[in-house]
């Protein structure tokens, strides 16, 4: 099992100083939050596809921005050994919110600079992100929801 | 490569010029008094090549001040509309300075760009490659095969572009323009027909760099021309070309910025909590926290009237964490709809609340501490309809309530 101190010096990436560096991150088959994003077995989201000619990319040692910050937010990482994980956007999924499908013959983990790491068990996986009920004026329907991402 | 201006070299040996970006982002952030020699001899210059007359020159310490000469003369600032028949050579020698300037700087930059082998940098569609380079560092970017010219525009273009026009002038442009009451700015009618001097530093960059590193090498009357646009942009702040008159604006006189999460290049973006994060030297500035551009209440005087009344979800989040999230629940009256544990994140509760004014709002806790040991609790506009705090943190991630009831561990 490794730790985010193992994770940080693989791959470079930073995470704030008063993070637990030492414990062992668990690995989970099920479905983790990491802030913003939350990760759900694939053959738990029937509404989300892979499409016929997705890309595949091999996540490489250093990670995959599977969402970079924008304002306000910090980027979500994966990252595995090399020849371990798989990522592709190619997915489609009704709500909108997936941002990928990673497939994994190893541990796979995301990190992120203020959530720290997750482990992810070999498997497949939908990446989604989080939304929130946009603000409408009021000469609109309060019955349309725009709906919004969160950054974190 | 092909082509009269290309150098080939080999991408691997190639020394990534960070330098010369990192000098060209200072330029664009200067807060030094402007260079006015040289600015105006520039601007003269530039006025020769159009067929106009050497203007006279007006100097004041902030775009917002410019804009009030120029708006009070409008026969010598016509508002122009860039389409191609107001910018066509037609005009020059007449009183569209502006217009005959822009085309000038659009024929400079196509005859650049076909020296560095691009399409116009004016697009925002990424090649497929440039789009890989932006997630890598340039070192590692070129190591793993993607070609110099992807590196460079991601490293360097991109870079400066993010900063200096897209978290710096856009914001500050936006800002006067609602300041006069016309948000929208349409054909910049409001701030009026305007170069940026020392965010002009992003363009001029990109082709200032290529050309220093030994990449490309330009006709000599257009280097000539590029050193005009590169000396105003390292002299001054915001001009506006009129006829017979030239208005020119300081630089701020404080700026503060922090680096924007997640870039590979050195993106910043501006950020003060405790003030305007810049300001120009007639006391004229624009908030803004975390690259969100604010209201000055937000910074001064947040409250819950003014917080209801806020459409944009940006700033009233922002204006919320400045008073807080528990002190806006108490003084908004929020009433509690329902509590429950937040499954995955042992001792925080999920908890739903209605806003009459504004459907509901789940208050949710972060799963990991921050600095100071405490956890973080904000709130999430959830659908009014409602009623169980977990169906509502579901729905955010688009699961059921049952669904969500599963996860294991949140970070």
């Amino acid at each position: 099992m490794l730790t985010l101190a193992d994770l940080t010096s693989r791959t470079g990436l930073d995470v704030l100083s008063h993070l637990e560096r030492e414990a062992a991150i668990p690995v989970i088959e099920g479905l983790q939050a990491q802030g913003d994003l939350i990760v759900v077995p694939f053959a738990d989201l029937t509404e989300v596809m892979i499409v016929p000619d997705a890309y595949w990319r091999e996540v490489p040692g250093s990670g995959i921005d599977v969402l970079r910050g924008g304002a306000g937010g910090n980027p979500h990482t994966l990252v595995a050994d090399p020849g371990a994980c798989r990522w592709t956007t190619g997915v489609r999924d009704n709500t909108g919110l997936a941002l990928g499908v990673l497939a994994a013959i190893g541990v796979a983990y995301l990190v992120h600079p203020e959530h720290g790491g997750s482990g992810i068990a070999p498997g497949t996986y939908v990446i989604r992100r989080q939304r929130e009920r946009g603000r409408l004026p009021s000469r609109l329907s309060d019955t349309a929801i725009m709906s919004r991402f969160i950054a974190d | 490569m092909k082509g009269p201006g290309w150098t080939t070299r080999p991408a691997a040996s190639f020394q990534f010029p960070a330098g010369l970006r990192d000098e060209w982002l200072s330029t664009g952030l200067s807060t030094e008094p402007a260079d006015r020699t040289t600015a105006e001899a520039s601007v003269t210059e530039l006025y020769r090549l159009i067929g106009e007359p050497c203007p006279s020159f007006q100097w004041v310490p902030s775009p917002a001040a410019a804009i009030e000469i120029t708006r009070a003369s409008p026969d010598r600032f016509p508002l122009i509309r860039l389409r191609s028949a107001d910018t066509s050579r037609r005009c020059r020698g007449g009183r569209l300075v502006a217009a005959a300037l822009a085309t000038l700087h659009s024929d400079l930059r196509s005859s650049l760009d076909r020296r560095i082998e691009r399409r116009p940098s004016g697009s925002d569609w990424l090649r497929p490659r440039t789009a890989d380079a932006l997630v890598f560092t340039p070192e590692d970017a070129l190591l793993s095969g993607i070609g110099l010219e992807d590196v460079l525009e991601a490293a360097i273009y991109r870079s400066l572009r993010g900063t200096l026009r897209d978290a710096i002038a856009i914001p500050l442009r936006s800002a006067l323009a609602a300041a006069l009451g016309d948000a929208d700015n349409r054909d910049n009618k409001a701030t009026g027909f305007c170069w940026w001097g020392q965010h002009d530093a992003y363009w001029v960059a990109r082709y200032d760099i290529w050309q220093r590193s030994g990449l490309a090498r330009y006709r000599p009357s257009d280097q000539r021309e590029l050193n005009l646009w590169a000396a105003l942009a390292r002299s001054a702040g915001w001009w506006w070309p009129g006829r017979g008159l030239c208005v020119l604006s300081e630089r701020p006189v404080t700026l503060h910025a922090e680096p924007t999460p997640g870039s590979h290049h050195g993106v910043l973006r501006l950020h003060r909590a405790d003030g305007p994060a810049l300001v120009f030297g007639d006391g004229f500035g624009i908030c803004v926290v975390h690259g969100t551009p604010v209201p000055e209440w937000v910074m001064s005087r947040p409250t819950v009237e003014l917080i209801r009344r806020e459409l944009n979800v940006e700033v009233r989040r922002t204006a919320i964490e400045r008073l807080g999230w528990d002190a806006y629940i108490r003084q908004a009256g929020l009433s509690l709809v329902a509590s429950r544990p937040d499954p995955g994140n042992p001792g925080a509760p999920l908890s739903l609340y209605d806003d009459l004014a504004d459907g509901r709002i789940l208050v949710v806790t972060n799963g990991t501490p921050e600095p100071d040991g405490r956890r973080r609790r904000y709130g999430i506009n959830v659908p009014a309809s409602f009623d169980d705090p977990a169906e509502a943190a579901a729905w955010t991630y688009g699961l059921t309530g049952g669904h969500y009831g599963l996860l294991a561990r949140r970070t």
